[in-house]
């Protein structure tokens, strides 16, 4: 007979720390991984706001807490079919698992800057995502990045936007627009850097100090209104249209970088198990939970529990917490409902 | 020997009277509220052989015939022309007939009462005239009784639309209120009472196969009952009498209207008044057929199909004030496809352009930076002296640089000597202020660009955007330089092998902007690109009957929750047969359709870049 397990969908930072704490507290968690390492979009980044901590450093204290933990990678769910509140889930390496519980931790897809044509990603050669110059600090290899004189960060690409379908905040990006903006200053001490939002979310600990820091100690120029046009010049420097809504003038400015700050939508292909667990979304794509309050681990389905942007755009430290507590969830349900992971281990 | 006259006609000649007086003062209130200019383009129309002539076709194919409806909907083209053409010849043969066998030819009567009689003797002539037994006489009985049957068999096709629209073809029809009840009813009892009153005489005065043989015969048995006839005859003349009372005051007005408007159209009139003048002839011309209901991309939100053309017109000649039309007029997307459908070609755009020009929007509008803008190539200019193209992109087209970038790409592939005159960003064309309404503020932004235009040297100008294209055709005057749309210099390129494309067994929709096709009939030249490409799907409803994308500027008021349901609507029309790709000509269409398709979108320079043979 199969032992039964809790199965995690999706190893980035949410599926390691749920899992992480679900082995602390006794329980069998198994981590299906699609790709081919744990870490998630956290692998790809070089460091954290606000303090520009160490992504790497949090990434191995994370993976290595994992260790022992039972994990598919390379994995993909090909079914899953629910019996006496037991799921049974077949995977793509032709595996199969009983489990008592699924929590979803499947993140996030950071908006794919060519859907806005106007900041013409993808088009002109100098403009690049946050993603991309994050890769640029882990590697310092890319080539359009050389010694840009003048740079500019376009806040809410994708967020806050009508125009693409998304009208929700991604919570992340003004806080890792002036992390990223200050960063490049220290790279190239000369060149200006300005950073066009809409309004600055400095919500979370430690956020509004390095706001505070980015426009004291870096010089970083933060212009209330959004560009609105890009076009590229004869010599192939970018030429940026956006209004200072604080001023009232429309603004044109030359500019050898400009850097999207993209936001988070909901991961592709969760449809796919959403539809095999018969979970809903809400109208911005995410992944409905049972309350706004009360229920934020769970969904609808008893028995499948949600964890990190899975079901909203969250930061780090949110999604810590939520894996957390979302462990803690799994547990009381398993004890309440006298499941048989329990009652085998206990 | 019959008598010659009869109380009975009093009412008819009471009416007659009444619509003529006033369809004559409404003419010349219309003719007098035209501006100067107007006025005289009016009446040289009148005496120019070739206006004239097609005057007079227009008059028989639009009034009589219907040939627009025919096209569109036969059963109702038939429903039309057989009440209008039928009641048309039943009038003219009925003078004819009475001139040939008036009783009172032979008569000595005072001159006012021979036109009086003159007047009613040949709408009631089977009372006062007993057959002549000749053969000329019988033709016209023949006649007259055969149009009868006609226009008998549009009344009943008209009660079947009446009870069930879909058996007609429309979805929704446009909805009456009591007066229009009472003239389509007094209508439609009009002819079914000249059959009845002429057959319950027939016997005695004569008549043909509908009204002696199948009238008298089968409902009156042969016989002659002179009070129940009497009753008959004065009921018709009631009835008509009805109509011609109530006719100005009802959609029937577009009878006399249509007549009228045909002749200030051919004139080259345009509206320039919402409520004055031309506006007038046209909204009085609208028959309410509520054609343009059904067609309205608007209509797909449920309530909107009430800021239809039918219904702003209808509220245009109730003369409700500015403030109670200022939905309908903002709201509208400006796709003109109910102009398209519309039977009698009722610009209704450019009503509710005026209309707009009339509100006052609080928009300050700063042009000082007009000044700046400063023609920055000239210098280079003068040394290349053989400029032809200049590329004007657009504001529209600078948001989507991949339409730009495509373009570039082109005039380098077909080495085309030209400009990108606003590469460095556009003065805006003037078409949004003038959907504003804001004519003066467009005419400003206009003669700053067509002086950098000008000044260039070229004669040709290349445009990326069909807003802009046209605002160009019709306000810039840019004597001497061809304007075209980038899909039109492509296929040009093309057909002169300037440009080479490999072909590819891609499927692609092809999109028609409204502003590029509605409005200038440019449908080939794109269909002729794609079939160069690849393989060009149908769509559901294309070219002139293309649904607008949602995205329209035209409308100032429209929510983005319902321009969703356009652009999903149009998009389904666009994909019916499974295309690979959707492309179109018009970086707004592109914008709109981008956010809510399910396959790619692509603006048709850029499949024709992604194309070209370098070889």
């Amino acid at each position: 007979m199969n032992e039964h397990k809790i199965l995690i969908i999706g190893g980035g930072p949410a599926g390691m720390e749920t899992a992480y704490q679900l082995k602390k507290l006794g329980l069998k968690p198994v981590i299906i991984e699609r790709s081919d390492k744990l870490g998630g979009h956290l692998a790809q980044w070089d460091r954290l706001f606000p303090a520009s901590d160490d992504a790497e450093a949090l990434l191995e204290k994370m993976r290595e807490q994992c260790i022992d933990i039972e994990k598919r990678l390379n994995t993909r769910i090909t079914n899953i079919t629910k019996e006496n509140n037991i799921f049974h889930v077949s995977l793509s390496n032709g595996n199969s698992y009983d489990a008592d519980a699924i929590v979803l931790c499947t993140g996030f897809d950071l908006f794919k800057a060519e859907r806005k044509q106007e900041y013409g990603y993808g088009i002109y050669n100098n403009v690049i995502t946050n993603a991309e110059l994050e890769h640029y600090f882990k590697t310092h290899n890319d080539e359009r990045i050389n010694e840009p004189k003048k740079i500019g960060f376009v806040h809410c690409v994708g967020s806050r936007d009508v125009k693409v379908n998304n009208t929700y905040c991604s919570k992340v990006c003004c806080a890792t627009a002036l992390k990223q903006a200050c960063e490049i200053k220290e790279e190239f001490p000369d060149s200006d850097v300005y950073c066009f939002y809409m309004d600055l979310r400095m919500f979370g600990k430690g956020y509004e100090d390095l706001y505070l820091k980015a426009q004291k100690d870096f010089d970083i120029k933060c212009v209330r209104g959004r560009v609105c046009e890009v076009s590229e010049n004869i010599e192939g420097k970018l030429v940026i249209k956006a209004e200072d809504t604080l001023l009232g003038t429309p603004m044109k400015m030359t500019l050898d970088l400009l850097v999207l700050m993209c936001g988070m939508e909901k991961a592709s292909g969760i449809e796919r198990i959403q539809n095999m667990l018969n979970i809903k979304s809400n109208a911005d794509g995410f992944i409905e939970t049972r309350d706004t309050f009360y229920g934020l681990n769970h969904t609808k389905e008893e028995g499948v529990f949600v964890a990190g942007a899975c079901t909203s755009p969250k930061t780090l430290p949110d999604t810590i917490a939520e894996a957390r507590a979302a462990a803690v969830e799994v547990f009381n349900y398993l004890k309440d409902n006298g499941q048989q992971t329990f009652s085998l281990r206990f | 020997m019959r008598p010659i006259f009869d109380p009975f006609v009093l009412p008819f000649v009471l009416g007659m009277t009444f619509v003529l007086l006033y369809c004559i003062i409404g003419m010349t209130r219309i003719i007098f509220q035209l501006p100067k200019e107007d006025r005289r383009k009016f009446v040289r129309s009148l005496i120019t052989p070739k206006t004239l002539w097609k005057d007079i076709k227009e008059l028989f194919n639009d009034c009589l015939f219907h040939v627009k409806i025919w096209k569109r909907k036969p059963l109702l083209g038939y429903m039309h022309s057989s009440i209008a053409f039928g009641w048309f010849m039943i009038i003219i043969l009925g003078h004819m007939e009475s001139v040939a066998f008036s009783p009172f030819k032979d008569m000595q009567l005072p001159l006012m009462e021979k036109m009086a009689s003159n007047l009613y003797l040949p709408i009631f002539f089977r009372f006062f005239a007993i057959e002549d037994a000749s053969l000329k006489a019988q033709i016209y009985c023949f006649l007259m009784d055969f149009f009868l049957l006609m226009i008998i068999s549009g009344i009943v096709i008209a009660v079947v639309k009446k009870k069930k629209p879909k058996n007609v073809g429309l979805k929704r029809v446009t909805k009456f209120g009591i007066r229009e009840d009472l003239v389509r009813i007094s209508l439609w009892t009009i002819f079914p009472l000249r059959f009845l009153a002429e057959a319950s005489i027939a016997g005695i005065t004569g008549g043909s196969f509908l009204t002696e043989f199948i009238g008298n015969k089968l409902i009156f048995g042969g016989s002659y009952n002179e009070t129940l006839s009497l009753i008959l005859w004065w009921l018709y003349s009631i009835d008509l009498a009805i109509f011609m009372f109530v006719l100005p005051f009802t959609r029937y007005m577009h009878i006399p209207a249509e007549a009228l408007l045909i002749l200030l159209r051919n004139a080259g009139l345009k509206t320039t008044e919402p409520r004055k003048g031309y506006a007038v002839a046209e909204i009085y011309s609208c028959p309410s057929c509520g054609l343009c209901i059904d067609v309205c991309p608007m209509s797909e939100v449920k309530d909107n199909y009430k800021n239809t053309a039918v219904y702003f017109i209808r509220n245009i000649r109730k003369r409700k004030r500015r403030r109670d039309v200022k939905n309908m007029t903002e709201k509208c997307l400006m796709c003109g496809k109910c102009i398209e459908v519309c039977p009698l070609g009722i610009e209704s755009l450019d009503i509710k352009m005026a209309q707009r020009a009339k509100t006052y929007y609080k928009i300050k509008s700063d042009f000082s930076y007009l000044e700046s803008c400063k023609d920055t190539e000239s210098q280079s200019r003068q040394d290349e002296k053989s400029l032809k193209t200049v590329y004007f992109a657009g504001c529209m087209s600078h948001l989507t640089p991949k339409i730009t970038r495509s373009m570039k790409s082109i005039f380098e592939a077909a080495k085309e000597n030209y400009e990108f005159i606003d590469a460095d960003g556009s003065i805006c064309c003037g078409r949004p202020m003038m959907l504003t309404g804001k004519v003066k503020e467009a005419k400003t932004l206009i003669a700053k660009n067509t002086e950098l235009i000008k000044k260039s040297g070229a004669n040709r100008l290349v445009l990326s955007c069909p807003i802009c294209y046209k605002v160009f055709k019709e306000e810039y005057q840019l004597d001497g330089i061809e304007i075209l749309h980038h899909t039109q210099y492509i296929n040009e390129l093309i057909e002169t092998e300037r440009l080479n494309i490999d072909r590819s067994d891609k499927r692609y929709a092809y999109h028609d902007p409204c502003e590029l096709g509605r409005a200038f009939g440019v449908y080939d030249e794109p269909r002729n690109i794609i079939d160069n490409i690849g393989l060009l799907t149908q769509g559901k409803s294309d070219k002139d009957m293309s649904v607008c994308c949602g995205g329209s500027i035209g409308s100032l008021t429209i929510t983005l929750e319902e321009r969703d349901e356009i652009t999903k609507n149009s998009l389904k029309d666009i994909t019916v047969n499974k295309p690979d790709e959707i492309v179109t000509a018009c970086p707004l269409c592109l914008k709109t359709f981008a956010r809510l398709s399910p396959i790619n979108v692509k603006d048709i320079a850029e499949i024709v870049n992604e194309n070209i043979n370098v070889s």
